[in-house]
């Protein structure tokens, strides 16, 4: 009887609890629904940046560039399979490094000058030595992996059918900055580096909410005091909390071993601008929540966006609604860490400097300050303006 | 001369106005809490709002203080009609119903806090802030955190918060509420002494503080005015001279009517509920003996018997016919 009555209290309660129990309980439906919806419906792509210089051979008066038919040969087999793969040519090294660098490609092949000589003399049965291609790019970006792998199915065709031969291809791989050096653990610093400053996000509402759960509110409400300054000024101490955060991070990381390369104070910029960010997200979740506890609840819903679909937790590659100045614009990018992140792999990994990551802090001041007008206005709307 | 004097006295009055409400009217849905309401506060006076719980007190003074917006009406403010102006925030003072403050600020942090929100800077903010302290008697708790306080203290740093800006008029919804007798005789002659400097306005449903400390007091219910004028009047407007409550042994069922028709010749007012009597005359210490003579001869023993003034509480039962609900 007893236990009839707590279930009923209990169901009671609950239903009556109408926002907890619809936020608790589409959580996991919305968190499967946009995942496929990013995921699935944005179909990731590959970019291959091809190097062709390959000098052709000589053969029955004729010249014959098998570097050059690979290349076709590679654009028929996507175009017959279908696969999310598109070859670029390229006639620049330097530059095609750069875009590697810049995610602007996933990897880049270089087709040896002798490439043609090579594969004349293995079709001969002459050849003393494998033929070499060089395959570049970032090893720890999951993107190269995947363009490498269906690069090097497509030559390895490709040579196969022209000498008949098996395995005579050996692929030299260069991975760029200490991409080729690191293991997983230095893999994941970066992106739990920013994890740190996600976390803000929970802190920095909080400290926000507290004035409208303590009532405090209205004191500031009838004081001079406006929005704008309140929400920067706890802001403020919240990005102070975020570079604590972020500096106590690194130390654990470097004490168990942690290889730290690129620029230090790059990294603390970039830590800097993300926990702003955060911090102005933190805004909008404030002028949608009452107390500590929906901030709780309600919180979850952005910090899993924030964790799995902004590459924090792990890469997500996304089709690029459209580009500005060459910048991809994606629906993740809509999520500040998305671009803190890549730009913070670029100083920790690639060992890149500031003028590479000027398009990445560009679109995370973006970002931050779109966020900081809607949390300001929405807050001021919901929680400080005259009832 | 005399109606020359009426008219230089109405124009003093006009100039001394602080707070002019006009047709001040708020509705929540289908609820009017205040409904058309209009009063004026005068320069230097303590002016009380007496009703029930639920009489539309608390939201008047909010709009007063500029927290909600009227559905119709307007309140003016030292001539301003705009209350979302920030100049005119810094001429009031308001101390809510509720305790509100930082509980992990030290009073004199959040003295000095909110005196910085007001716009004041350091030196000042912090004088201020001691002065306060002292004058609430919280000057020993200057350092201890809020949430640390007993109730009373509580609500006298709630006071303390209101005043930090050294605002012109001060608005106090019910300051004495959940105050120990030792803290609201503190209250009570620290608002006396304020009222020499400042405008206050007092909401209470508590009569004994609205009869002590204002100088005008305006009741209302279900968010009407009922009645605004001193207490002294307020208590005249339902008849002078004295009260006699007395409980009965029995009530008057054999010859009904009959003692209330006997006492109506020497009182001015009688009121008889049950074994409740309750009779009102001018000069009821000679009068006394012959009340409860014609009392016995009436065939009823005197359980009971005790002599007041009237009361306000005796006003807000004659306008509505009911006691003031707690």
């Amino acid at each position: 009887m007893k236990l009839t009555s707590v279930i009923k209290k209990s169901f009671k309660e609950q239903i009556r609890h109408f926002w907890i129990l619809v936020l608790t309980i589409s959580l996991a439906p919305f968190f499967v629904g946009f995942y496929y919806w990013v995921n699935e419906a944005s179909k990731p792509h590959y970019d291959l940046l091809i190097l062709n210089q390959d000098k052709g051979v000589e053969y029955l008066s004729e010249k014959v560039n098998y570097g050059q038919r690979l290349l076709e040969g590679a654009k028929n087999y996507i175009k017959s399979t279908e696969i999310p793969l598109t070859i670029k040519t390229t006639g620049n090294k330097a530059a095609a490094i750069k875009q590697v660098k810049n995610k602007k490609a996933d990897a880049l092949i270089i087709i040896p000058g002798d490439f043609s000589q090579q594969v004349h003399d293995w079709q001969k049965g002459k050849a003393v030595k494998s033929i070499d291609l060089e395959f570049i790019g970032d090893l720890t970006d999951i993107n190269y992996m995947v363009s490498a792998i269906w690069a090097n199915e497509i030559v390895n065709d490709y040579v196969f059918n022209t000498t008949q031969k098996v395995r005579p291809l050996k692929i030299i791989e260069t991975s760029l900055g200490i991409s080729g050096k690191i293991d997983d653990f230095d893999l994941y610093v970066p992106g739990l580096l920013i994890i740190a400053v996600i976390m803000l996000m929970f802190s920095a509402t909080i400290a926000i909410v507290t004035e409208v759960e303590n009532k405090t509110i209205t004191r500031l409400k009838l004081s001079k005091v406006s929005a704008f300054e309140f929400l920067s000024g706890v802001g403020i101490i919240q990005v102070l909390i975020g570079i604590i955060s972020v500096l106590l991070t690194l130390a654990v990381a470097v004490s168990l071993g942690f290889d730290f390369a690129g620029s230090f104070w790059l990294l603390i910029l970039l830590a800097v601008l993300t926990s702003i960010s955060i911090i102005a997200f933190s805004l909008i979740l404030a002028a949608l929540t009452k107390s500590a506890n929906e901030v709780l609840i309600v919180g979850n819903f952005p910090l899993l966006l924030f964790f799995f679909f902004s590459g924090a937790a792990f890469p997500m590659k996304a089709k690029a609604l459209f580009t500005i100045f060459g910048y991809p614009v994606t629906i993740q990018g809509l999520m500040s860490p998305s671009h803190s992140i890549p730009a913070l792999k670029k100083v920790m990994i690639m060992n890149m400097g500031l003028a590479d990551i000027i398009p990445e802090i560009i679109a995370l001041l973006v970002i931050t300050i779109i966020y900081f007008i809607i949390g300001v206005w929405a807050f001021q709307r919901r929680h400080m303006r005259v009832q | 001369m005399n109606s020359l004097f009426k008219m230089s006295q109405h124009l003093n009055e006009r100039e001394n106005i602080v707070i002019k409400v006009s047709n001040l009217k708020k509705t929540f849905g289908n609820l009017t809490a205040v409904d058309n309401l209009s009063f004026d506060v005068y320069k230097g006076e303590i002016f009380g709002f007496l009703g029930p719980n639920g009489a539309g007190k608390t939201t008047s003074i909010n709009m007063i203080c500029g927290l909600i917006e009227p559905t119709a009406g307007e309140v003016t403010i030292l001539g301003n009609g705009s209350r979302k102006k920030t100049d005119i925030k810094t001429h009031i003072g308001f101390c809510p119903q509720e305790n509100i403050f930082w509980p992990k600020l030290t009073c004199f942090e959040q003295l000095v806090f909110t005196g910085e929100m007001y716009g004041m800077t350091g030196k000042p903010a912090r004088t201020r802030s001691k002065e306060l302290l002292e004058w609430l008697g919280l000057q020993e708790k200057a350092n201890v955190l809020a949430y640390k306080l007993s109730g009373g203290m509580k609500r006298r740093l709630n006071i303390c918060l209101a005043l930090i800006h050294d605002p012109e008029i001060l608005i106090l919804d019910e300051p004495e509420a959940g105050l120990d007798p030792q803290s609201r005789i503190l209250v009570r002659n620290f608002i006396k002494t304020l009222a020499k400097e400042k405008t206050i306005i007092l909401t209470t449903h508590n009569m004994d503080e609205a009869g002590r400390l204002a100088d005008r007091v305006a009741i209302i219910d279900y968010g009407k005015l009922l009645l605004l004028d001193t207490p002294g009047n307020l208590k005249k407007s339902i008849g002078e001279g004295d009260i006699l409550e007395i409980i009965l042994d029995k009530d008057d069922q054999e010859h009904p009517g009959k003692m209330k028709d006997s006492l109506l010749q020497i009182c001015d007012q009688v009121n008889l509920s049950g074994v409740s009597l309750m009779v009102r005359t001018k000069n009821m210490i000679e009068s006394v003996s012959e009340i409860t003579n014609r009392i016995k001869e009436h065939g009823f023993k005197i359980n009971e018997m005790t002599m007041r003034e009237n009361t306000l509480e005796d006003v807000f039962i004659h306008l509505t016919g009911r006691k003031l609900r707690q």
